[in-house]
């Protein structure tokens, strides 16, 4: 895990299961507003991460691939926070997002998971935690934290203590 | 005689149909955007919304007129409310409130799911539906495996925990350089192929009845596509995509998909229907219309097995109008005021919501 500065963490996951496991770490962290981008081909693990990611954060019911439905909407029981999980593959333009209701994901009601953010990066706040996820073979994949922010600087932080212990 | 106005908009598709007494058709339009959304390989939410709204207004006149009848002759208007896209559900939750306003007629906010659930009432009307049954929904966007005890009485026994079945047809028909939409256009290319070619993973071998498709997904690219070499991978902002493998037979990949994939939603079905002493299947959803489900699904069963005809299996307006029925006569009724929901579980609850 070479530590490359404050805010950036490059880690390689060995299966599914430890994707999974990664998620849940960051999930357990997350406070409402958080935004999350993981952006990687189809096959990476993005909704893996993102399902550890709602098992972590305590969603009720399981995250699954929000592809067909763009949106999905998350619920969990201790303070009835919301968790939004989007698909931007199908988005294009601002008025894409407007009409799925992007303003009222943002609004800090919850944390917000995108995936494939880069469609719609011109609209998306500056600030957030960016994961890139990439194939390497059959089931590893290399994963690269990117924060902006101070939020999202102390995210990682946080992140990698309870993932490595430093 | 009780005549309910469907409308779905929850989609792709503008749809109307008046159905008579929660069985006889009497007019069902569909409105089509397959052609708008296949150039860009998926439903794009904007382009949606705005065709429906161009469409609405005449589809809606058009169930009138084939089913003879005026406004005046409805008993209550049925509006699909949830899932889907919040867009496009609105167009059609907002025409439905203006009709039902204009005309004073009651309103019923209908689940997407139920619907489908509810287009196995307009098939086999010589055998009736005995419960307890056994419903397997699949479609681009929900993979559900249902106990249905009574009408409006759902207990989910599992579902999908990343990919739907039709999503996995539409991205595995996307790696293999396929038209949108993948289901018909893989199930039309594996008819050629061998389905014993590949041994892709059949996923979730366990005791729950959930299903997990990306697992296969994954599996499918690696055998069906090449990334890019490493040096090109570790170079950001090159292309990275993976490129169909030289040589392959996408027949033979498609075929051994299909496979896989039916495999899995059949096993867990006729285990269901084991645990549970159910006196049918019934399969529903756009999948449902996949020819190899439905021999796989026959042969591995004794029950029968009930599946809508093609224009059933994927959204209409016709599932919705019966699924109304049910509700209309159980005597439910929704609010003026009544939302969209955009995730809505079929649960009994989902019966309960007015």
């Amino acid at each position: 895990m070479p530590i490359l500065r404050d805010g950036e963490l490059d880690i390689i996951s060995h299966s599914v299961e430890q994707t999974r496991r990664l998620g849940t770490r960051l999930g357990s962290l997350l406070r409402a507003g958080d935004i999350i981008c993981l952006s990687g081909d189809m096959g990476a693990g993005k909704t893996a991460f993102a399902a550890g990611v709602g098992k972590g954060w305590g969603a009720k019911t399981p995250l699954t691939s929000p592809t067909f439905n763009l949106i999905h909407e998350h619920v969990r029981e201790k303070d009835k926070q919301r968790l939004f999980h989007l698909d931007c593959y199908r988005l294009e333009n601002a008025l894409d997002a407007e009409n799925i209701g992007l303003d009222d994901v943002l609004n800090g009601r919850g944390p917000v998971i995108f995936e494939w953010p880069e469609h719609i990066e011109s609209i998306l706040p500056k600030e957030r935690l960016w994961v890139e996820l990439r194939i390497l073979e059959t089931t590893r994949r290399n994963f690269i934290f990117n924060a902006v922010g101070k939020r999202y600087e102390e995210l990682v932080k946080q992140f990698r203590e309870s993932t490595f212990g430093v | 005689m009780t005549n309910i106005l469907g409308i779905e908009t929850s989609c792709d598709e503008t749809a109307a149909s008046v159905v008579i007494n929660g069985k006889t058709i009497a007019s069902n339009v569909v409105a089509s955007q397959i052609d708008l959304h296949a150039q860009y390989g998926g439903v794009f939410p904007e382009l949606a919304s705005r065709a429906h709204v161009e469409a609405i207004s005449a589809v809606v006149d058009q169930a009138m007129l084939d089913a003879g009848m005026g406004i005046e002759k409805l008993d209550a208007i049925a509006v699909t409310r949830g899932p889907g896209l919040v867009g496009s559900l609105l167009v059609g939750i907002n025409y439905a409130k203006g009709l039902a306003l204009a005309a004073n007629k009651p309103l019923l906010g209908i689940n997407h799911l139920e619907g489908h659930v509810y287009s196995l009432w307009l098939t086999e009307q010589h055998r009736e539906i005995v419960f307890p049954v056994l419903v397997l929904i699949v479609s681009g966007g929900h993979t559900e495996l249902l106990l249905m005890t009574d009408h409006g009485k759902y207990e989910r026994l599992g579902g999908t925990l990343d990919d739907a079945a039709g999503e996995a047809f539409d991205k595995i028909g996307r790696i293999l350089g396929l038209p949108f939409p993948g289901g018909p256009n893989i199930e039309r290319v594996a008819a050629q192929g061998s389905p014993a070619s590949y041994n892709f993973p059949r996923a979730k071998r366990d005791q729950s009845y959930d299903f997990s498709f990306s697992g296969l997904k994954t599996a499918v690219m690696r055998e069906a596509t090449v990334m890019p070499s490493a040096d090109a991978r570790r170079a950001r902002g090159t292309e990275t995509k993976a490129q169909l493998r030289s040589g392959i037979s996408v027949s033979d990949v498609a075929a051994s998909f299909q496979q896989a994939l039916v495999e899995a939603l059949v096993e867990k079905t006729a285990r269901a229907t084991k645990a549970y002493n159910v006196t049918e299947i019934l399969l529903a959803g756009g999948v449902s219309a996949n020819q190899a489900l439905r021999k796989a699904m026959r042969k591995e069963t004794e029950l029968p097995v009930r599946y809508p005809p093609l224009n059933l299996c994927t959204d209409n307006a016709a599932m919705i109008a019966t699924a109304g029925y049910y509700r209309f006569e159980a005597g439910l009724r929704s609010d003026w005021d009544m939302e969209v929901i955009p995730m809505w579980p079929l649960t009994s609850d989902a019966y309960e919501t007015t």
